[in-house]
């Protein structure tokens, strides 16, 4: 006995939706994954602003007034010029989580690493270019909080391929030494002998970065601009960036195909350190100009959190810390704006940011 | 007391603020979740525990306050790592900037009010012992809870089913599933518990340590904590020498300077730091081997 076609059913084409009384709003909701996941993480991102606009109204400010006082930072000229200064160690120790991270190493400790590169380019600039020119004064600072930095993130990058030691606690673990020797200098050696409060003498004015003509913004600006287009060309155009790749998908494969696995993982480490000791160097030249206790404020955190929002892709990663940056400097406008608001109130802002992609990750296809 | 036995009690009372929270963390990580968010969770059990405090003048009030807010805040840890598949280095980080700012927030009406801090309370019999007795049993009540809590600890890792459990999920978490345990639950209670220690270590430090509030009040004793817990290698017993052994580390200068000892501040603050990270390194291809499989795959994203 034979069938014919004819006696078969019809076949059900396959993309029939299925009858909508069945659909419950999950369903709805996982079918708008595949196409509309940038439409939920900018409504995540708005929720996260809502959310923070409702905190600050439980503290009694006006929400709308809080959402003002922080557009501040972004609409004029003059605090934008400000967000790209502090973009500059938020952006650069960035860059030093990920580029580690493409290797699969976890860079938690650019805080130490934004730190070490501004006491080494202080050492430099308080105690050994005395009477040089500016201009090798700047260059000698920036490469000093370059090595300092390298050195800082490759102690515990050489923790890591000799002994294994885990770098994500290791770096962590160094940002709190790297405070210690910062304090260390500032309480004895380093210590203004006029100063009532633990600091360092201020930077001599030739040494300090001299400002873009015409802007407020000092030329480390430029030179950090600079880095992250060597860091997007180290990533993605170097076979070194490529290795980097290759050794953090499968270290076993990277090893059998003769890339020289240990030595890839240091050079990520001390490459990503020099990123953030330039940084540090860099905000020290041009802004800080003096060592004091609490300097770096957690940027190095708040760089760890950037890098993870642009998920290790250099251009995001600025954007991010650029963000960020406009973010965290909305806190002093913040607190002068409105009574009752301590400055810090911007790290929920900051939390709620980074918190609002792992919210809606489920949604985000695999491919992107 | 003499001096040897005034910084031995000192370091005992300052590390007991490290060991609730390295327990919590303990507890989290052999569940295989990394929770640096422990030093948020810490920041919120101290904040509400101060407030209750103040408020209603029951300091057992403000304790459990303080161990709600930690476990609270760590459950936040929980939903993203375990429901959303965060990364859990970036999550704890998250919570941690989240608690710091929300307890800045609500916190600065507290800044600097005086708590009533708790009073020692000697051990009967124990505390006359030559020097073990005033190191360790003539202190606030809350140290003699820490030494319970490691005991229990222990005993439910090594002697009971929920142990069992904890650890297998912390090891193998897709056996747990197929043998019908609930691997996703078992992290997020293990999370949420570590957190209400973590709350418990705050509330300690604002109680007993501080004695009041003040921003960023645990300045980075969770972070200690955390590495505390890869320092015993995920032992409850070695959690609470390590934790000691960094609180006598914290608690030199202030000894030192109460004896007219003059040094920099700054390298004895160093110590315990580079003393954990000396540890990690020797003790780094060993520690490897014991750490939870599920938990090593949070930490080392390297396979090489």
């Amino acid at each position: 006995m034979t069938m014919t076609t004819e006696a078969a059913p019809a076949p059900v084409p396959a993309t029939v939706e299925p009858p909508a009384e069945k659909q419950t709003w999950r369903e709805w909701f996982d079918r708008l994954r595949l196409t509309n996941y940038g439409l939920l993480l900018v409504a995540a991102f708005v929720g996260s602003l809502v959310l923070f606009a409702i905190i600050a109204a439980v503290k009694g400010a006006n929400p709308f007034d809080v959402l003002n006082s922080m557009a501040n930072t972004i609409t004029n000229t003059h605090s934008l010029q400000q967000d790209l200064i502090l973009t500059v160690p938020i952006g650069l120790a960035a860059m030093a989580v990920a580029i580690p991270a493409r290797a699969g190493l976890v860079n938690v400790g650019g805080e130490g690493q934004i730190i070490v590169g501004m006491v080494a380019a202080a050492g430099v600039g308080l105690h050994i270019s005395d009477g040089v020119p500016g201009a090798v004064d700047w260059i000698l600072m920036g490469l000093a909080g370059a090595v300092g930095g390298a050195v800082w993130a490759g102690i515990s990058g050489l923790l890591r391929t000799l002994l294994g030691a885990n770098e994500a606690v290791t770096t962590l673990l160094m940002n709190f030494l790297a405070a210690d020797v910062l304090l260390y200098l500032i309480l004895s050696p380093w210590r203004a002998s006029s100063a009532g409060q633990n600091e360092s003498p201020p930077l001599p004015a030739h040494a300090v970065l001299p400002k873009i003509p015409g802007t407020d913004m000092h030329w480390g600006v430029v030179v950090a601009g600079v880095a992250v287009v060597l860091a997007w060309w180290l990533l993605q155009k170097t076979s070194w960036g490529f290795a980097l790749r290759v050794v953090g998908g499968n270290g076993e494969a990277a090893r059998r195909s003769g890339l020289k696995v240990k030595v890839l993982l240091l050079s990520s480490m001390l490459v990503g350190g020099a990123f953030a000791g330039l940084g540090g160097a860099l905000h020290f030249a041009g802004v800080e100009a003096q060592l004091r206790p609490d300097t770096t404020a957690t940027y190095g955190y708040i760089a760890f959190l950037a890098s993870f929002l642009g998920r290790g892709k250099p251009v995001l990663v600025v954007i991010s810390a650029f963000i960020f940056s406009a973010i965290t400097l909305s806190g002093p406008n913040l607190e002068s704006d409105i009574g009752g608001l301590p400055k810090t109130i911007v790290n929920v802002l900051l939390a709620l940011v980074v918190a609002a992609p792992l919210v809606v990750a489920k949604y985000r296809r695999k491919s992107s | 007391m003499n001096p040897i036995e005034e910084a031995l009690a000192g370091g005992v009372g300052l590390g007991t603020a490290i060991l609730f929270p390295a327990l919590g963390e303990l507890i989290s990580e052999r569940a295989g979740v990394v929770n640096l968010g422990t030093e948020g969770a810490m920041l919120g059990g101290a904040l509400g525990s101060v407030v209750v405090t103040i408020e209603t003048g029951n300091v057992w009030l403000g304790l459990l306050v303080g161990i709600i807010c930690g476990a609270a805040a760590s459950a936040i840890h929980g939903w993203l790592t375990i429901r959303r598949k965060a990364d859990q280095l970036a999550s704890g980080l998250v919570l941690w900037f989240l608690v710091l700012g929300m307890t800045s927030t609500f916190g600065a009406d507290y800044n600097n009010q005086p708590v009533n801090a708790m009073t020692k309370v000697a051990i009967p019999g124990l505390s006359k012992i030559p020097w073990v007795g005033p190191i360790l049993f003539d202190h606030e009540i809350l140290v003699y809870v820490g030494y319970v809590a490691v005991a229990a600890i222990w005993y439910v890792f090594y002697r009971t089913r929920a142990g069992l459990a904890l650890r297998a999920t912390g090891e193998r978490p897709d056996v747990v599933a197929t043998t019908g345990g609930r691997p996703q639950l078992v992290q997020f209670l293990a999370v949420t518990i570590g957190g209400a220690f973590a709350g418990l270590g705050g509330a300690f430090f604002a109680n007993v340590v501080a004695s009041s509030w003040t921003e960023n009040l645990t300045h980075g004793y969770g972070f200690v904590a955390v590495a505390v817990v890869l320092f015993a290698a995920w032992r409850p017993l070695w959690v609470l020498g390590g934790s000691f052994l960094f609180g006598i580390a914290l608690n030199l200068p202030y000894v030192l300077q109460a004896h007219q000892v003059q040094l920099n501040q700054a390298l004895l603050d160093a110590l315990p730091y580079l003393v954990t990270l000396l540890a990690l390194a020797a003790l780094a291809r060993r520690g490897g081997a014991d750490a939870p499989e599920e938990l090593g795959k949070a930490l080392n994203r390297s396979s090489a």
